[in-house]
């Protein structure tokens, strides 16, 4: 007997923004997967790279990090910063040819529970369908 | 058999030295093999009679120049090591009042594995006669053209930063040549297939790494005195092998070396496993082209 394959994804989520979006959608009830584990951090700025490659290599099927709008960062630019940089590191994992859609970049303002719920309920409908990320050893 | 350009480069650096322009001069010196030579710091104007060079003065100096920063130090600099040590003095890692560079006309260096597939048998000695190589080996002498034995970072070599050195030996550098097409030919044959086809090439490829950190090591650009992602000998993820802490390593070094690399290929030169690591060099080299 299998059980239909879940994926664990892991959120990394801007305590200004984007965990507060969760938070929003929490309180007004908005349902969504509950395949997201998530992790607060102070600014989407504060994410490195290394986080995301380490959340893979721990057993992660896909990875979210979330911040605020482009202009609405707390520290005043820290989600351009994370912009730049998770830009540079997509083209990478490409480059490495694990899917694009295994990690995604959003922005979640504090009010938007519902599109919070949307995000994360379409992450996890695409990686139900990609499966999960096992790389084989020759 | 010294070629021109050797004694050259040997007088220089003796005058260097004897003058007290500089306290140390880097340059190569006879490996273990005719095929192989490894960087070698002068100290006395005596000891410049060590200095070689030859058509397989492969390595990147720049690591070792970084390694003798704060003193005074002469280095011969080929196109490709003038780019790394460019970049390092833009990183603050040395500085440029303390260096004399001696940029060499470099005419593009062999690769010692073709020259071994070139010859008819062991290769006892190496030298120069116009454009062409002249191998020895015990029972035969074989002439080869340099052109066909280059490296695959020389046959598409991007040239000298412009108004860099400090003086120049051989022969004047020809314009930097606009970059060759063929320089990213593998780059884009791997970008053309499918994410998954990708990830079958680099899983094959990285599923033979030992995580030995080789390339991290002779990287001269990788100057952190303590690295993130190196992890010690007996760490259970370094035993472990995972293929995803391998790719990890690897796209993490790739993301750390994104717009630091100057694409000298030493990381697949030294890889005891023969990955392709040049193709992520190449890849972030294309990628900041067309930024």
């Amino acid at each position: 007997m299998s059980e239909p394959f879940e994926p664990k994804i892991v959120g990394l989520l801007c305590s200004w923004c984007a965990y507060a979006g969760a938070d929003t959608a929490g309180v007004s009830r908005v349902q969504y997967p509950p395949n997201l584990r998530i992790v607060r951090v102070m600014c989407s700025g504060r994410v490195d790279p290394l986080f995301v490659a380490r959340a893979f290599e721990h057993g992660a099927d896909g990875v979210l990090v979330a911040g605020c709008h482009p202009g609405d960062c707390h520290y005043l630019s820290g989600n351009n910063y994370a912009e730049e940089r998770f830009a540079k590191f997509a083209q990478l994992l490409d480059f490495f040819g694990l899917d694009q859609r295994r990690f995604k970049l959003a922005w979640v303002s504090g009010s938007e529970g519902a599109r919070f719920a949307a995000i994360v309920a379409e992450m996890t409908e695409e990686l139900r369908a990609l499966g999960p990320l096992e790389l084989k050893v020759q | 058999m010294t070629t021109a350009l050797e004694t050259q480069l040997r007088s220089r650096a003796h005058d260097l030295l004897a003058e007290g322009v500089v306290e140390l001069f880097l340059g190569y010196r006879q490996g273990s093999n005719p095929l192989r030579v490894a960087p070698f710091v002068a100290r006395t104007p005596l000891e410049t009679a060590k200095l070689v060079w030859n058509a397989v003065c492969v390595p990147n100096l720049a690591g070792t120049l970084a390694k003798h920063a704060g003193q005074r130090i002469g280095v011969a600099l080929k196109a490709c090591d003038a780019q790394s040590v460019r970049e390092l003095l833009k990183l603050n890692q040395l500085e440029r009042s303390r260096l004399y560079l001696i940029g060499i006309g470099c005419a593009g260096m062999a690769d010692p594995a073709a020259i071994t597939d070139a010859a008819p048998g062991r290769v006892t000695g190496l030298a120069e006669a116009g454009p062409d190589l002249v191998l020895t080996t015990a029972d035969d002498v074989v002439r080869r053209e340099r052109g066909t034995l280059l490296l695959t970072k020389c046959a598409t070599c991007t040239g000298m930063p412009t108004d860099f050195c400090d003086e120049w030996l051989g022969e004047a550098p020809p314009a930097p040549p606009a970059v060759p097409a063929e320089r990213f030919a593998a780059v884009q044959a791997l970008a053309t297939l499918a994410p998954p086809e990708r990830l079958a090439f680099w899983s094959e490829h990285l599923s033979r790494c030992t995580l030995c950190y080789a390339c991290q090591t002779v990287c001269p650009l990788c100057f952190c005195k303590e690295c993130a992602l190196t992890l010690e000998r007996d760490h259970p993820r370094r035993q472990a092998r995972e293929p995803m802490t391998i790719f990890a390593y690897h796209l993490m070094r790739a993301y750390h070396l994104a717009d630091r690399c100057t694409g000298c290929d030493e990381c697949s030169r030294v890889c005891p496993e023969d990955i392709p690591l040049n193709l992520i060099c190449r890849k972030l080299e294309q990628d900041r082209s067309q930024v």
